[in-house]
């Protein structure tokens, strides 16, 4: 992991927004069906309604650590929200093992570079960017912890 | 009380759209809350129509106009004469959004698929993962969009100010006012928490069953005649927040319990909740006073 995560964001954002339309619909729920299950260990947190980001209509639940100094970003989406689910694997991908100041530092509005917004509507864009938010937030709070 | 619905042929079981996906006078339309999940999976043969995407304007705060709906529905392969069958995720909320815009634009055989995608996949039938299909093109002709199925704000003022009915679809906690949105999350956002003063509560989800169909017209009639006090003849107006889920209950209220005139507010909360002056009422109280009623007076005199 050579790129810095600056390098790496503008990597999957350029390989959206290079794609037609329809492709990046396909590459978004690829994205969906290759996000890890939820460790054991959370899942009883998460049946308990604990972790849930409250923003979103849809049940996500996040968990960030940062042991080491190192991000890691454990999350269950709900199947029946792909959408929703393929952007956070995204994230978890993307986010995975940087340091949580270079995750401050990114651009907060970075879900406007998928080129998104044509495919999913005003709605749904604004939706994506409160995870995007949340998941900041969560990592500034464990970097503070 | 109602043995049957009004209109049971509004409703087509999974059944007979499975042995219809191939009939050239049907046209199978899935419209969901998630837009991916045409894309992980959809009824042979069924095109997509967007909410977001394909029905609403992406500027103005609207619908498509007649003439972009025309265009889509020849795209889509879709004839005047086309009998249009919409199902979709979350009880088939989106589906009924999607025939209220038929509707809206005069369209005649419009169909609800009962069950929508839960059903279809209780009922271990075959999902498709192909591209949309494309059909030959038509010469669609939209009409007019119909005033008698939608409702305007300075039309719900006048509406409240008489006293007259109000269905109130949203949750519990949003039509209290006790539900605040966050301010992470925008879309969801009125600058005021509340109801229209007068209308009454039944969140929209309680019209269908857990298989997302919708539930009998003897369960219906005693929610919304019994429980909520509606009355047939009377004009109803539903509104939830954008007028998505009230599209839902205005289908039961139109089709299943054959009310005769029941229009959807789709301006619903996000107009309500952020227009100036209009009178709000939070929890089960009264209309809160204020300079409110006085600017709502205006506002209905200057229209």
């Amino acid at each position: 992991m050579s790129d810095t995560l600056a390098q790496r964001l503008d990597s999957i954002s350029a390989e959206f927004a290079d794609l037609e339309p329809r492709e990046r619909l396909e590459l978004l729920l690829e994205f969906a069906e290759k996000l890890a299950p939820l460790p054991s260990q959370y899942q009883a947190e998460r049946d308990a309604g604990l972790n849930r980001v409250h923003e979103c209509q849809t049940p996500v639940f996040l968990w960030v650590t940062t042991d080491n100094d190192r991000v890691q970003i454990f999350a269950h989406v709900a199947p029946e929200a792909p959408t929703v689910k393929g952007f956070v694997s995204v994230l978890v991908d993307l986010l995975a093992g940087a340091k949580p100041e270079e995750v401050l530092a990114l651009d907060p509005n970075l879900v406007q570079r998928f080129g998104l917004a044509e495919s999913l509507g005003m709605v749904r864009m604004r939706g994506l960017q409160a995870i995007a938010h949340s998941i900041r937030k969560r990592v500034a709070q464990a970097a503070a912890a | 009380m109602a043995k049957e619905y009004a209109h049971p042929e509004m409703l087509v079981d999974t059944a007979w759209v499975e042995q219809h996906q191939n009939d050239p006078a049907v046209r199978i339309v899935e419209s969901d809350e998630d837009v991916l999940l045409y894309q992980q999976g959809h009824i042979p043969g069924a095109v997509k129509i967007d909410w977001h995407v394909d029905l609403q304007d992406q500027i103005v705060r609207d619908y498509i106009d007649k003439d972009r709906f025309a265009e889509l529905c020849s795209s889509k392969g879709i004839g005047n004469d086309t009998t249009v069958v919409f199902y979709g995720d979350k009880n088939n909320w989106w589906a009924c959004y999607a025939f209220w815009v038929f509707k809206l634009y005069g369209h005649a055989n419009c169909r609800i698929m009962n069950g929508g995608r839960k059903r279809w996949e209780l009922d271990n039938r075959p999902w498709s993962r192909d591209p949309e299909p494309q059909y030959p093109r038509t010469q669609y002709i939209a009409k007019d969009p119909d005033p008698s199925i939608r409702a305007f704000r300075d039309e719900v003022i006048k509406h409240q100010r008489a006293g007259k009915p109000l269905v109130d679809v949203r949750s519990t906690g949003e039509f209290t006012g006790e539900m605040l949105h966050m301010p992470d999350y925008p879309q969801e956002g009125a600058l005021r928490g509340g109801h229209i003063p007068g209308a009454c509560s039944v969140p929209w989800s309680r019209a269908a069953n857990d298989d997302g169909t919708f539930k009998s017209a003897k369960e219906l009639e005693k929610i919304y005649a019994g429980e909520a006090g509606l009355k047939r003849r009377a004009p109803v107006i539903a509104y939830c927040r954008i007028g998505e889920r009230s599209s839902h209950t205005w289908f039961v209220l139109q089709y299943l319990l054959g009310f005769p005139k029941v229009k959807n507010y789709d301006g619903s909360w996000t107009e309500w909740g952020n227009t100036v002056g209009v009178p709000i009422e939070k929890g089960a109280g009264q209309p809160v006073p204020s300079a409110a009623t006085a600017s709502a007076e205006a506002l209905r005199s200057g229209s």
